[in-house]
């Protein structure tokens, strides 16, 4: 019974050895089911002595005597115990059921993330352990067909937007218009008459114009702002003032749902020294014009409806197009066609060139890890679909627009903030109280009911509600958001009564 | 060859959905003419059994951790465990929306907080970010909040970021895309920080400096403080590189050590799986002065007995942050899935570095001192990149003896591991040490992995050289022609134009 020190348990543990010799004492038990934890994970686990002695070492704090006694953290981890995955998954299903789903009721909120459905064999396909455990493939030979499938997904995004030019992934659409505004600077710049200047246009919510403004820090690039019309487009008298600039950056729908049908006149005006940088809905695109087709000269877009659940905002992935003018100054990685050498085709990374691992400072983009499994997600999911199937995705999301549009109007108390343009996906209503106050009483109710535009864009009233429809939307669904604004409405009305009775 | 754009078969082929709400008519009744599309994208025509074969034969011509060992340098290719996709495919996890009320999303939140914590304490630093969705974009972040706590001591003057030559490509190119000039300096003859050299360019036109330690040679820099003391006398900060953070855990700290700022990768240390690219995941850490300026919105919690385990959790903005970084509260997956790999060990997280370390200074051992029977067929043997009596978890072999002696290049050797069914080691990085192969076998390999390894590693360099000057000869292609793809750029399928 010498084994009654708390250290003991480690050397127990890491030793595999019973130091009291009988293997029954309850301090060598509890170090028994501590190391049960790790070793399913450890395969060396309690062989740590045969080994080291191997290599000559005596212990293995040996191995860390490089580390001078001045910064060796003096105390162990102050952390909960080991668990194991029984345990884990317990925890975990404990705490995550403490989240509410968004398809778990009827749910209004979109605003660049969407309530999708992603069909089984997507996943299934995608988490095969030999894509979902690779690594960047910097061998070719044993990665094609990673290569492949990423080359595929390339063709189906120059196919879906119409531009020759299509990367692997960027982190989300925001990096993927910060990153295209950089590399539009970088190809016009020389010759721009408004050097270092892009144009976005206005009211971008804050979780896009926040990573442009910070992904503009290198180039010190200045970032105007380009007027709406009063329907909400691209006001084209004043689009002039873009003219010499390195890039104007718009958004298809614009922020609050509405198609901006001004586009292709925008590219005429600022000329093919500017930049069109665009960010679109994709699934706007089994319905909408693609941009590649109407002068746009980099398309970026959230690729999360291709693939992935809104996954509480991460990992989803950016998807950036583009010409082939702006090729050699873009982000991220690429793959192209090529031979083995007897012959064979195959695929591989290429244009390294341009990237941090061989240009460091001088790198286009100082991006490595990217989204690339989720992007293959969505290179599946776009395969499964085909041509027909994403017209008929957009026209589905298109409809539950309509539908959910013609309810709400039904309202005599509620007004859409644009009303001339048409709208895709999501659109945006004035409301006669706070958004977060109907938000509040529609949750209560159990609907999620949109998007307090306030809490993600500057200057935005208080009364603004973005609403959002998908193909997941159904009619019960928006026969509930109607029924409780009407109750929120109502509510108000009487609450306004009691004031005034007082 | 499987061809994903051969499949043309039935109009209508893929994925059945139900029904629009509306007619067709009827749902794009509002959309002028001129803007609706003209011609649908030549995607595939295919059911699913016909894309269930090609992706599973896609997936059967790739190597991943699954297939076989892969000792990928600096990239910390260890055990993906199954559970940790279990739990991010639950739908209160996947279907989630980052804007939802906080009361959606407390489980979550509480996940964040664990890890918010967890990770601050792992390396000694006050306040920790989930934002930055990769491990450069932690270091953008957390040199854009320097850049702010310098502008904020009206100190915006310092403009340049130091970076030692053995660096990885991305500190150099985060560091210039915050708008630093970037200050490389020589590492000393045997691959560590050279103080001097350090002396030389240090100044008040410092803003940080990046490290790596253990450096990218595997190797921990002794003189690590005195760096920063440096560094901190003159104005500067100090960034950690935490791309080798598996070496260290619970054994020193990048806190301890006198950094300000850290970042961790989550799809290293903490085993989120790098699905061929990413998604990757890299929070960062930094000390209370920098907090301030951290991306927003973090997560706080207050006592609540109606809440989670006891508590509320919401979100809050550093008072001067620079804004985000990401369009969202990052990789929330690939935090999630860090959760639950470091709850597999909590307190006993150093067992994961000891074993990391010990498979590292193992598998060095057994190659560089081969069986004496293998050694008198060895013509030429590599050598160490950095020498030292130990190394963390990873080291470097400088193959220039064998390419002097026999031709054979570091490459060729990588090639011909390929045949042996393993992955390559990171080849040529870092750039300072010639032919260079680095090997990080983490500590998810058994021993018999790793003798094997030696052993077939070994046995290559006893090979006619023309064999494995022409290798890989087993794979699924030969060796690829990369200049002809460069100099074609064939980014896409022609479909038949």
């Amino acid at each position: 019974m010498g084994c009654l020190l708390a250290w003991c348990s480690n050397i127990i543990y890491f030793s595999g050895l019973s130091l009291c010799g009988e293997g029954s004492c309850s301090i060598c038990v509890h170090a028994r089911s501590r190391c049960v934890a790790m070793v399913d994970h450890l395969p060396n686990l309690g062989r740590e002595a045969i080994m080291l002695k191997e290599i000559g070492f005596s212990s293995i704090d040996e191995l860390f005597s490089d580390i001078p006694e001045g910064v060796r953290r003096d105390s162990p981890l102050n952390l909960p115990p080991p668990q194991t995955e029984e345990e884990i998954l317990a925890d975990a299903r404990r705490l995550l059921g403490a989240n509410v789903a968004i398809n778990s009721r009827p749910n209004f909120l979109g605003a660049g993330l969407y309530e999708n459905f992603v069909p089984s064999m997507v996943v299934a396909m995608a988490t095969r352990g030999e894509f979902l455990t690779s690594y960047t493939p910097y061998q070719p030979e044993v990665s094609q067909g990673m290569l492949q499938a990423l080359w595929e997904f390339q063709t189906m995004v120059s196919e879906l937007v119409a531009l020759p030019v299509s990367n692997v992934s960027m982190y989300d659409a925001s990096t993927a218009a910060a990153e295209a505004l950089n590399c539009a600077v970088r190809v016009h710049n020389k010759k721009a008459t408004q050097k270092n200047v892009v144009y976005v246009t206005e009211w971008l919510p804050e979780h896009r114009l926040s990573v442009i403004e910070n992904y503009s820090c290198g180039a010190e690039t200045e970032i105007r702002t380009l007027k709406w019309d009063e329907n909400g487009m691209v006001d084209l008298k004043s689009a002039e003032s873009a003219h010499g600039s390195c890039a104007v950056y718009v958004e298809q729908p614009n922020p609050f749902g509405v198609i901006d049908e001004n586009l292709a006149e925008l590219k005429q005006i600022i000329g093919e020294n500017t930049a069109l940088v665009v960010g679109v809905n994709a699934t706007s695109l089994g319905l909408l014009e693609a941009p590649g087709n109407w002068g746009a000269d980099i398309v970026v877009a959230e690729g999360q409806p291709f693939g992935i659940g809104p996954t509480a905002g991460g990992p989803i992935y950016g998807i950036y197009a583009c010409t082939e003018k702006y090729l050699r100054q873009m982000p991220g990685r690429i793959v192209g066609k090529t031979f083995d050498d007897k012959g064979k085709d195959a695929f591989t990374l290429t244009l390294s060139t341009r990237e941090q691992h061989i240009r460091r400072h001088k790198a286009t983009s100082n991006i490595c890890s990217n989204e690339t499994l989720i992007a293959l997600m969505g290179g599946i999911h776009m395969a499964l679909l085909g041509p027909m199937g994403i017209q008929k995705l957009a026209l589905r999301n298109a409809a539950a627009c309509q539908v959910t549009m013609a309810g709400i109007l039904a309202h005599p108390k509620i007004d859409l903030l644009f009303t001339n343009g048409a709208s895709y996906n999501e659109f945006t209503v004035v409301l006669p109280g706070p958004a977060k106050d109907a938000l509040d009483h529609l949750d209560k109710l159990g609907v999620t009911a949109g998007l307090a535009l306030c809490d993600v864009m500057s200057g935005a009233d208080e009364s603004w509600l973005h609403i959002t429809a998908t193909d997941q939307t159904n009619s019960e669904d928006v026969a509930a958001l109607v029924d409780g604004l009407g109750n929120w409405i109502e509510g108000l009305g009487q609450s306004k009564e009691m004031v005034n009775h007082e | 060859m499987s061809d994903l754009f051969a499949f043309d078969g039935a109009p209508e082929a893929g994925y059945a959905q139900p029904a629009p709400l509306l007619s067709d008519e009827e749902a794009i009744a509002g959309i002028p003419e001129s803007i609706r599309r003209k011609s649908l994208p030549r995607w595939p025509r295919a059911s699913e059994p016909e894309l269930v074969r090609h992706y599973t034969w896609l997936s059967r011509r790739n190597f991943g951790i699954d297939t076989g060992f892969y000792p990928l340098g600096s990239c910390t290719m260890k055990h993906n465990p199954r559970v940790n996709e279990k739990i991010v495919q639950m739908a209160t996890m996947n279907d989630l929306h980052p804007l939802a009320p906080t009361s959606h999303l407390q489980g979550l939140m509480a996940i964040f907080y664990e890890m918010q914590e967890m990770l601050a304490h792992c390396a000694g630093m006050d306040t920790v970010t989930l934002q930055p969705v990769a491990g450069a974009q932690g270091e953008f972040a957390a040199i854009r909040c320097i850049q702010e706590y310098h502008r904020s001591n009206g100190e915006g003057s310092r403009d340049k970021v130091i970076v030692p030559d053995s660096a990885h490509g991305t500190n150099p190119a985060s560091a210039a895309m915050c708008g630093y000039q970037i200050i490389e300096i020589p590492s000393g003859d045997d691959g560590r920080l050279d103080l001097e050299a350090l002396k030389a360019v240090v100044g008040d036109d410092t803003a940080a400096m990046m490290v790596t330690n253990p450096s990218t040679l595997g190797i921990f820099e002794p003189e690590i403080a005195e760096a920063t003391e440096i560094v901190h006398n003159a104005g500067g900060q100090m960034y950690y590189d935490g791309a080798n953070f598996n070496a260290i855990l619970g054994k020193t700290s990048p806190g301890l050590m006198g950094f300000d700022a850290v970042h961790y990768n989550l799809h290293k240390t903490f085993s989120q799986p790098h699905g061929g690219g990413g998604p990757g995941s890299g929070p960062i850490g930094v000390k209370s002065h920098l907090a301030q300026f951290l991306p927003k919105p973090l997560v706080v919690r207050e006592k609540d007995e109606q809440g989670l385990d006891g508590w509320s959790y919401g979100w809050e903005d550093p008072v001067n942050s620079i804004g985000k970084v990401q369009q969202w509260h990052g990789n929330s997956g690939a935090v999630v899935r860090a959760w639950a790999f470091y709850r597999r060990y909590g307190r006993d997280l150093e067992k994961m570095s000891e074993h990391a370390v010990l498979n590292a200074n193992y598998l060095r051992h057994r190659i560089l001192n081969p069986s004496e029977e293998l050694a008198s067929k060895i013509p030429a043997m590599p050598i160490d990149g950095a020498p030292a009596r130990v190394v963390k978890h990873e080291f470097t072999l400088s193959m220039s003896p064998v390419k002097d002696a026999t031709g054979v290049s570091g490459k060729d050797v990588a090639k011909r591991l390929l045949d042996y069914g393993y992955m390559a080691p990171t080849l040529y990085f870092p750039m300072i040490v010639p032919e260079c192969l680095m090997v990080e076998p983490t500590e998810t390999e058994s021993k018999e992995v790793l003798d094997k390894f030696a052993e077939d590693f070994l046995t290559i360099l006893t090979e006619d050289p023309e064999l494995v000057k022409t290798a890989p000869h087993t794979t699924d292609v030969s060796r690829v022609d990369e200049v002809w793809a460069a100099r074609n750029l064939v980014l896409r399928h022609s479909l038949g134009e």
